[in-house]
């Protein structure tokens, strides 16, 4: 089938396009976006120690806030809580902050500690209650949030035997993922009164630097530095145990390392951020066997940026929109439309 | 490969603690000959060295080769800290010290071996008898190998006890002009202190009790009391302590447990309950079938054949203690039995003295990372509740420690630490006050020493750790 990848607000008729290709860390490099969960607000992160928050003024992108002071370091990741109230926020000075909204904008509400070192990943569980964060120095922390908004560790985990780069929650149930340089991705659940690895996937061939889960959480798809995207599935078993087996690789479309992959919750598809800067978008054949899934690449941008793409993401509620950016400091919104 | 040591030390970062140096100052044994000649060194197209002599002769060059056993405690070099220390205080060790006694009569070591309950009752667990029963055996076992004396740390745990209740009652006093008098900490266990005083330094260290865990005290009183009553240097005798971790051979190297004078360490060497078991494996023998021996009584807590422990935790009993101790001398209050609440998880208990509605004293336990961290946090933050707490690195405490023999076949840790957790309780407690020769120690040979001297022995100190940013020690 015929789809297109577009920068949003490109081939309609007016002749002034919109900025839809922003310079949101100047000088700096744009590690991350995450859209809000109402998808009207867009956060991205960098190497500038900032977050800053963008918002659509009419058919333009426009920066509504800043958040500055927070940290002594990069940002590397930025997450939204599921109510869209708070933001979440992981650096390279070891520590996360929570950051409330206001009428203002944003305040800091509370910085976590405890990671040794670089933070890479913070991430909230759909209830809202947990939080989960990731780093350098091999673990996983699991932190509770109460009534009155404070913060507390619920478990530490050291699954890994390497930088952890990346965790993600089940859409429905409370059940975390981790990526690591390590080459493989662990399952974790709560048992008793703490939480254990469950499961270690094997698969990938280098480090594995992101991944994420389909709308209803049976499948995970995750990316690496070995080029390829693999998709998970979960499969019950006879001790009622957590088993995912991989059932698909994607090998041969990317030419460098696969920075970060989404699974859009509307739509199916699935992007991915590449090292080689470009922008790609894949599609399941609706006839393939759900045991085998095939996947085909249905659109890229080869030069979306003209460095590394860290990261892409589908806005949540409106169909096609896609956010990327790049080590070049810029964002990028794109729409990725399917005849 | 996974660490061995406790989740709270392995994030600490062992390196720190033990720190590389640059240069390796073991001596090689090199084969020369006398002369005055001076020689040149060259280097062949094959990379080898070769050392060409005035006359135009030349002869190649060995490589200079240090193996992990032959590493001096010049601490670590080339090597990780976390393998020096494994190395240096292993089974091995100690069975090449009783190795060399049989041959060298003139440079013989008097080998001391004292062991933990919690030990004992792993290696019960393991093969079927009663803690008391494995203690006997253990015993026979050991001195079959020619070991002298074998001790229980149980005794030295008394001291502890005693000196973490004075100590407490003496902080409770003094809380109105020292901010940092309480919560008291405990210190016994050694992956919570580098823990603390690599992540928090100066800022949590002030909270930490001074009181010596067991297996220090027992070092004082085997190179100290028990030297001089043999008649021996603190040198020549050997000291081996059986623990249920390996966090415990790090705490064994620290030096403010190092005996300048004599050269000599108060604990020379630590060896896990899992390497005993290991060490009798390897001979094929099984404590099960060993004759028991009678029990060495100098330094053990016993009752005829029995041993004795003490009420609490598994982890020793310092809050049990206390709380207990506390209750009596600040408010005259008889404590009979302590009431644990529960809190977030089973390694976070909560112990409250309360009357008239008012919460006299209020104490608690962390075992555990996610715990402590909380605690730690708490405390930065101006809002812990606590008086005293119990802090042990390990979920579930020292019985469960990561040097515990592991589960048979078909077992499960969880229902092996439950046999382990029953054998360890079936031990009779016994009031550290009521201990006439631990009284007998106090008045005689500590008092003897002065109020410094007694400290000296059984209390100690903590240090902040710096963060090394030196190029040598980063690790990627």
């Amino acid at each position: 089938h015929q789809a297109a990848l577009r920068l949003l607000g490109q081939g309609g008729g007016s002749s002034s396009s919109p900025a839809t290709r922003l310079s949101a860390h100047p000088d700096s490099r744009c590690w991350f976006v995450a859209w809000s969960p109402n998808g009207t607000l867009l956060a991205s992160c960098g190497g500038d120690k900032a977050i800053r928050i963008w918002g659509r003024e009419g058919d333009s992108w426009v920066c509504k806030s800043v958040l500055e002071d927070g940290h002594q370091r990069t940002v590397r990741k930025v997450a939204w809580s599921p109510c869209g109230n708070y933001l979440a926020s992981a650096s390279f000075d070891a520590t996360t902050c929570i950051w409330k909204k206001n009428n203002e904008g944003f305040e800091s509400l509370t910085v976590l500690e405890g990671h040794e070192n670089e933070v890479k990943c913070v991430a909230w569980a759909p209830s809202g209650n947990l939080l989960a964060t990731c780093s350098r120095d091999k673990s996983v922390w699991i932190w509770e949030v109460d009534e009155e908004d404070e913060y507390e560790c619920v478990t530490v985990l050291n699954s890994h035997t390497q930088d952890v780069k990346h965790v993600a929650w089940h859409p429905t149930r409370e059940l975390l993922a981790s990526a690591s340089y390590d080459n493989n991705i662990c399952i974790y659940k709560e048992e008793d009164d703490d939480w254990e690895c469950r499961a270690t996937l094997e698969g990938h061939t280098s480090t594995v630097w992101s991944l994420c889960f389909d709308a209803t959480g049976q499948r995970m798809a995750s990316c690496s530095d070995d080029r390829t995207v693999k998709i998970w599935k979960e499969y019950p078993s006879e001790s009622g145990d957590t088993s995912w087996k991989c059932v698909c690789t994607l090998s041969g479309y990317h030419g460098r390392t696969v920075y970060d992959v989404s699974w859009c919750p509307l739509t199916g598809a699935l992007a991915t951020a590449c090292g080689d800067d470009a922008v790609r978008v894949f599609r399941e054949d609706v006839t393939s066997n759900p045991e085998e899934p095939v996947f085909s690449l249905v659109a890229q941008v080869t030069k979306a940026h003209n460095q590394d793409v860290n990261c892409a993401s589908w806005n949540p509620k409106e169909a096609g929109i896609l956010a990327s950016c790049s080590d070049n400091g810029e964002l990028a919104i794109w729409r990725f439309k399917e005849d | 490969m996974a660490s061995h040591f406790s989740g709270v030390l392995q994030l600490t970062d062992l390196d720190d603690f033990i720190t590389p140096s640059q240069e390796c100052v073991k001596p090689v044994k090199v084969e020369k000959k006398q002369g005055k000649s001076v020689a040149k060194i060259q280097i062949e197209d094959d990379g080898s060295y070769v050392q060409v002599n005035q006359d135009g002769g030349k002869q190649k060059l060995e490589k200079a080769k240090i193996t992990l056993n032959d590493c001096l405690a010049c601490s670590g070099c080339i090597t990780s800290a976390e393998s020096v220390l494994i190395t240096q205080q292993s089974h091995e060790e100690l069975l090449k010290v009783l190795r060399n006694n049989k041959i060298n009569e003139a440079e013989k070591k008097i080998v001391v071996v004292s062991v933990s309950p919690q030990s004992r009752a792993s290696l019960a667990a393991h093969y079927n008898l009663s803690s008391s029963e494995a203690g006997r055996r253990l015993t026979a076992y050991l001195k079959n190998l020619g070991v002298h004396c074998v001790f229980d740390t149980s005794f030295s745990r008394t001291f502890s006890l005693l000196e973490s209740q004075r100590e407490f009652v003496e902080r409770f006093h003094r809380k109105e002009q020292d901010s940092k008098a309480v919560p008291m900490l405990t210190s016994a266990c050694p992956g919570w202190i580098c823990y603390a005083e690599k992540t928090h330094g100066d800022y949590i260290l002030p909270y930490i009790s001074t009181t010596r865990s067991p297996q220090q005290v027992m070092g004082s009183l085997v190179k100290g009391y028990f030297a001089k009553q043999q008649g021996l240097s603190p040198q020549q005798i050997y000291h081996v302590c059986v623990m249920p971790c390996f966090d415990k051979k790090l705490e064994a190297s620290r030096s403010d447990f190092y005996m300048s004078d004599a050269e000599t360490r108060e604990v020379d060497c630590v060896i896990t309950s899992g390497e005993v078991q290991r060490m009798m494996e390897e001979e094929n023998v099984s404590l099960s079938d060993v004759e028991p021996a009678a029990l060495d009584t100098m330094f053990s807590s016993v009752c005829g054949d029995e041993f004795l422990s003490h009420a609490g935790s598994g982890s020793g009993g310092y809050l049990h203690h206390v709380f207990t101790h506390a209750a009596k001398q600040l408010f005259g209050e008889e404590v009979k039995e302590l009431t644990y609440k529960t809190l977030r998880n089973k390694d976070f208990q909560e112990v409250r003295l309360e009357k008239d509605g008012n919460v006299l004293l209020c104490f608690a336990l962390t075992y555990g990372f996610r715990n402590i961290q909380n605690l730690v946090q708490k405390l930065k933050r101006g809002k812990c509740p606590y008086h005293f707490v119990e802090v042990m690195a390990c979920p579930s405490g020292c019985l469960n420690g990561g040097g515990q023999v592991k589960p048979s076949a078909g077992q499960n840790q969880k229902e092996l630490l439950q046999k382990v957790e029953e054998l360890y309780r079936a031990d009779r407690p016994l009031v550290p006050e009521s201990d006439p020769r631990v009284a007998d120690l106090y008045h005689s040979w500590l008092n003897s020493l002065g109020e410094d001297g007694a400290k000296e022995l059984l209390h100690t100190q903590y240090h902040t750790v710096e963060k090394m940013t030196n190029g040598l020690t980063m690790k990627w």
